[in-house]
């Protein structure tokens, strides 16, 4: 049967060509849309920091092409660069920064950007950072996708360049579709990019609780069972020629260039050769005098690292601080060393002598009790005169979480037995039987208020009877007296089933029927009631959180963190330790619970050792 | 140069157009500069290994050929000399078989070898080509051929080194043979568009299997292989069902593209596979099966062995001292054994593949052993042997057969493999299947429905093949726009799902490096 | 003739030989039957049989075979 619709071979051919042809730019099409490398503008879908993290060369190019005026001063160089935060580079130089990390970038990459942004935007204040494996890496073969840098800056094909984007495998601008999907406020492994600062999103990493050393290398076991490698510097000569580019270009330009060198985990820079290191370190005073962090006793220890190689914004804060003086800044007495030709061979020798840190030196231990009511089925008021006439017995000093604060941010010293006492809910009882012998002992408290109980002795919604909470004029007469200090128990998240209406709120967490918008909404919506509820009496916010329930999460952490809450205790029992210059070691901290049942002397064998060095 | 990447389809494009554009008397030459041009891009190292089969098995073609003609101008009385001549040709092809089976000796199994005696290790590392054992057995297939006298050696070194390295065949084979590949290489074609439409058809087919199926499926094997001991046994054999998934479609993918590709040329090249799954015996899945290898062995292995002296007196005694089937069989079931052994060792240098090839050799004897009694029994349950049940009985059974087989080829080692069965006979575990541990493995359940309607689709196809059907012809009868859909869906879900199966980078043809 | 016949009846029972004209090219018989039917053919007839001899033309029927031992024989 012959059709009059058939179709010849060539006329198949012919058809295949226009499929392809068809495809081709169905494809090219999609990569423009998409735009994950962010080398189109990313126009569509505007995701920046997704595009950062997939080639933060590219697309660091194209916002600042858009955003160049917002800035005017620029810190470079490879992935460690993003751990000295904006806030106080605008502070100490009062500019605007951009932080121009890309991580794996060399000094080449380096050197061509400043190039361009020298030549092309208006540039204040440039701060280099230089990193030890900047002498091992030099103009490296890249992925021609991940690691491409814009044609514009360095001089390449702009034909070869939009050749690749337009027909890039379609799997990345699809997973990015995907990944819109889930896309929460919460950092991800796809968006690490802050898009504002350019540096490393690390509101996580900010908010994670750091504790004991024991704790902290069991959740980063990296520390404990540190990667062998053997690098190799070969690249030093190439390194410092670009170094001197840069130096020379900004002279040029009028620019104010600074350069400083990056904390190295101590694990790290001994897989180094010795003679390799002193080389790279000596020949940098050579060709600028520089601030050097390499190597101090913060290298020596592993909470100021948040992976094998990377130090954290509190260490790049301590950093700055060094640079420019501040002395309100915790800072260890050897972190921080200006090195000039004169001085260069002999501080770089001392990098092997450094000893191993004394934690006596910077962290604490502090025992943290938790009360509530002091009557009725709770803890009867004579009881609880035992054990604080137990705790001054045994020459305990009971300190406030603003004298915690002091220690971690300042460095100021604490007593010698530290102890915390913290009373949750703020029951009436507290101020008819707890203070009185408080004040007998000279013993400061800490009381955590549900906002929307305060002076109240019905629950809410239901009118169903509770134990009676103090007032706000009574907290104030509380807080005159010098040992009480007030902290935020949330303004309505301890609800009781059975008292409260169903669905209840039990804690702090995201309920399963509310989106992320809506429960970020609600919280901070908390936040802002029982704070405009405490500002009166607080003269500021509220700085201190006990959680309900005692749980807790990294949103809500993050959210807290946002609100300027500095300390959250929960209601795990435990010891905690706090170091100086890491405030995440005031995060989440534990608390014993205190019941009737213990004794004056239990008290102290259950917090005895837990106080102290 | 890996076929799945887009250097290859420029690269073939290019090909091509200079292939068409160039007179008929020249275009051999394209293909020879293609082909060296390819195999090139493979690093200038392996092109020594290439340059030494190409010449030693040119000259061994020429010398067999002039003693050939000198033989036969001798007159037939002249038997001494006859013989002399003879006894030469014969060294001529041991030493070629020496110096190239040794080579791919040294270059794959010496290590095993030190290790197997106990002795240190060579210092060197030797590389392995590309597609070294697959164009060293087509160049002596065609040495041999030259001393039984089948077709007058080539004379022209260019052309016989278009014969070794012709590119679509470099990679995975097939293997084919000097009178049917060579005339067609250097014959010249005109532009003829059935026969690119066909081979564009065929391509595409390949690039399904592989991309679309076997990739994904991939995926879970190396999973599951890579940390066996972390799963029960029916995710193991849920695995090593993947395994022959991925690796049929794989290889056999890999091969519709070398045949798609060389047709676009207007060659045809041998086929390798002819619808495995339908096999109804282990013997019958080797002769579906990598078909050019079974054929390759067959002819210069198991004939030449059955038909020796020594086997030959062997068969005789057997005959007349060992009654039955036995007697009969024993010296083919020697040759028998040592083809499937050759094969074993042909996938690698290890324990396990001595077993596989025993194992299979083991299973054939035993079936022609057999074969008597089975017929009783078939015969005693009055069972149809030309009935659909009985069929799929059969190939129910080699699918066991070959499955079994196949634990041996992936696992990394004998004990492995063995902890494997066990694992899933004694601790299968089954409901790991569907309470979602299946998806923890690296495909979403997207992925999974992905392979599972692929391989639906390769069923429906080879089915429809197996009944004498032609797709690409059936193809041709139907309205322009159908076909026009038979190009457009096909390229779609190559291109979509041929690159969207998650984060992983698409790897090498399994196959290439044996 | 018959002599081949019986030998191709004992070796591969169930066979049409007679009327069968591509044994080999329809896959009757396969490479194992194949030897095994030129070990007899050697054994019975006393020719001299080689692997050159092992062409599919000269195996798919039962004629084809009988002109290759003549072929030998003369």
């Amino acid at each position: 049967m012959e059709s009059k619709h058939k179709l010849s071979s060539k006329g198949w051919l012919a058809l295949f060509a226009l499929s392809v042809v068809v495809l081709a730019a169905a494809l090219c099409v999609f990569n423009v849309v998409t735009d994950p490398f962010g080398v189109f503008d990313d126009r569509v879908l505007g995701w920046w920091s997704y595009d950062e993290t997939n080639n933060p060369r590219t697309a660091k190019f194209s916002y600042l092409e858009q955003h160049h005026d917002e800035y005017d001063s620029y810190i470079i160089g490879c992935s460690s660069t993003s751990s000295y935060p904006k806030e106080q580079l605008d502070e100490y130089f009062g500019a605007d920064f951009y932080n121009l990390i890309m991580y794996g970038a060399d000094m080449l990459d380096v050197e061509q950007y400043v190039r361009y942004l020298l030549d092309n935007y208006t540039v204040k204040n440039l701060v280099l950072n230089v990193y030890i494996d900047n002498g091992c890496d030099y103009d490296r073969e890249a992925d021609p996708l991940t690691d491409a840098m814009p044609w514009q800056v360095d001089g390449s094909s702009p034909l070869g360049f939009y050749a690749r984007y337009l027909f890039a495998d379609p799997r990345y601008g699809w997973t990015k579709l995907m990944k819109l999907r889930t896309d929460s406020v919460i950092q991800d492994v796809h968006d690490v990019f802050e898009v504002d600062s350019g540096a490393y999103d690390k509101s996580r990493r900010d908010v994670e609780p750091i504790d004991s050393m024991e704790s902290y290398l069991t959740n980063y076991p990296v520390f404990a069972n540190y990667p062998q490698s053997a690098p190799v510097m070969d690249e030093t000569e190439n390194c410092m020629q670009s170094i001197a580019v840069i130096r020379d270009l900004c002279e040029a330009a009028g620019v104010n260039f600074m350069v400083v060198s990056a904390p190295v985990y101590y694990d790290y820079l001994m897989q180094f050769e010795r003679a390799q290191v002193e080389d790279f370190y000596t020949s940098l005073a050579e060709v600028t005098p520089y601030w050097d962090f390499t190597m101090s006793s913060v290298s020596r220890e592993p909470r100021y690292f948040y992976d094998a190689t990377h130090f954290r914004n509190c260490v790049g804060k301590m950093a700055l601080a060094r640079t420019f003086g501040d002395d309100t800044v915790y800072i260890p007495a050897d972190f921080g060393v200006y090195v000039t030709p004169e001085n260069a061979a002999e501080h770089v020798a001392g990098y092997w002598d450094v000893p191993e840190p004394d934690p006596a030196q910077y962290t604490k231990k502090v025992p943290i009790l938790m009360y509530h009511d002091l009557e009725g089925d709770s803890l009867p008021a004579a009881q609880l005169e035992e054990q604080i006439a137990a705790l001054a017995g045994a020459g305990y000093t009971a300190v406030s979480f603003e004298d915690l604060r002091s220690y971690v941010e300042q460095g100021t010293e604490l007593p010698d037995k530290p102890v915390l006492i913290t009373f949750d809910d703020g029951y009436l009882s507290n101020m008819t039987y707890g203070l009185p012998i408080l004040e007998k002992y000279g013993m400061q408290a800490t009381i955590f208020v549900i906002g929307c109980s305060v002076g109240k002795d019905t629950y809410k919604d239901t009118g169903v009877a509770m134990r009676p909470h103090f007032s706000l004029e009574q907290a104030k007469e509380m807080m005159d007296t010098g040992y009480i200090t007030i902290g935020s128990h949330g303004w309505d998240l301890h609800e009781v089933e059975g008292r409260d209406p169903d669905p209840i709120r039990r804690g702090i967490l995201r309920r399963a029927d509310e989106t992320e918008e809506e429960y970020i909404a609600f919280l901070q919506e908390d936040i802002r009631r029982e704070n405009e509820l405490l500002h009166p009496i607080l003269g500021k916010d509220a700085d201190i959180l006990a959680f309900p329930y005692g749980v807790h999460d990294t949103l809500s952490e993050m959210l807290l963190h946002d609100a300027g809450i500095y300390a959250t205790v929960t209601t795990w029992p435990g010891e905690n330790t706090i170091v100086k210059g890491i405030p995440q070691s005031l995060l989440c901290m534990n608390r014993y619970d205190i019941t009737e049942e213990v004794s004056g002397e239990g008290l102290l064998d259950l917090i005895d050792g837990a106080a102290g060095a | 140069m890996s076929f799945t990447s887009g250097t290859f389809l420029v690269f073939v494009l290019a090909a091509l157009a200079a292939y068409y554009l160039t007179p008929k008397r020249y275009q051999w030459i394209i293909l020879l500069i293609a082909s060296y041009g390819f195999y090139l891009t493979g690093g200038v190292g392996a092109m020594g290994y290439l340059l030494f089969t190409t010449l030693t098995t040119w000259l061994a073609g020429r010398v067999l050929g002039a003693l050939s003609d000198r033989r036969k101008a001798l007159p037939k009385e002249d038997k001494v000399r006859q013989e002399r001549i003879k006894r030469r040709k014969k060294w001529v092809v041991l030493a070629i078989l020496l110096a190239n089976f040794g080579l791919l000796y040294a270059v794959k199994y010496l290590d095993f070898t030190a290790d197997l005696l106990h002795l240190p290790r060579p210092g060197f590392e030797l590389l392995l080509p590309l597609g070294l054992s697959f164009y060293m057995f087509q160049s002596v297939g065609y040495v041999i051929d030259c001393y039984r006298g089948k077709y007058p050696p080539e004379k022209n070194l260019a052309k016989f080194a278009l014969f070794v390295s012709f590119f679509p065949q470099m990679v995975q084979g097939p293997i084919s043979r000097f009178g049917d590949l060579a005339p067609q290489l250097t014959a010249g074609k005109g532009f003829d568009a059935d026969q690119v439409k066909y081979g564009i058809q065929l391509a595409m087919w390949g690039y399904f299997k592989k991309l679309v199926i076997s990739d994904r499926a991939g995926v879970i094997v190396a999973t599951v292989f890579g940390n066996y001991t972390q799963y029960r046994g029916a995710m193991i054999f849920a695995a090593v069902l993947f395994y022959c998934i991925q690796l049929y479609c794989d290889f056999s993918g890999g091969i519709d593209i070398t045949r798609g590709v060389a047709q676009m040329f207007g060659i045809h090249l041998a086929e390798n596979f002819r619808r495995p799954l339908f096999a109804t015996s282990l013997a019958d899945y080797w002769r579906r099966w990598h078909i050019t290898l079974g054929q390759w062995m067959r002819d210069y292995v198991f004939y030449p062995m059955s038909l020796s002296k020594p086997l030959a007196r062997l068969g005789k005694w057997t005959r007349r001292h060992i009654k039955g089937k036995l007697g009969k069989i024993i010296p083919t079931s020697i040759a028998t054994f040592t083809v499937y052994f050759f094969i074993g060792i042909w996938h690698g240098a290890e324990l396990r593949y001595f077993l596989f090839g025993f194992w299979n050799g083991g299973i054939i004897t035993a079936s022609l052993l057999l074969e008597g009694w089975f017929q009783r029994w078939r015969e005693g349950l009055r069972i149809k042997t030309d009935s659909l049940p009985w069929k799929l009985f059969q190939m129910a059974r080699t699918w066991a057969l070959v499955f079994l087989g196949r634990y041996l080829t992936r696992a990394g080692s004998v004990s492995s493999a063995l902890w494997m069965m066990k694992m899933t006979v004694l601790d299968p575990e089954v409901a790991a299947l569907w309470d979602g541990r299946m998806l923890a493995l690296g495909l979403n359940g997207w992925d999974m429905a992905v392979v599972f309607l692929g391989v639906a689709v390769v069923l429906a196809v080879e089915l429809y093949q197996e009944r004498g059907g032609h797709i690409r012809i059936a193809l041709e009868r139907r309205h322009w726009a159908v076909q026009w859909l038979a190009i457009l869906i096909p390229l779609a879900v190559i291109v979509v799902l041929g690159a969207m199966g998650g984060d992983y980078i698409a790897p090498g043809f399994i196959y290439q490096q044996y | 003739m018959e002599q081949l016949l019986r030998i191709l009846n004992e070796t591969c029972p169930g066979i049409d030989f007679e009327n069968e004209t591509a044994l080999i090219d329809d896959g009757i018989l396969e490479s194992l039957d194949i030897v095994t039917i030129v070990g007899e053919i050697i054994d019975e007839f006393g020719v001299e049989l080689n692997v050159d001899d092992l062409l599919p033309e000269n195996f798919n029927s039962v004629q084809a075979m009988m002109a290759l031992i003549d072929s030998r024989r003369g």
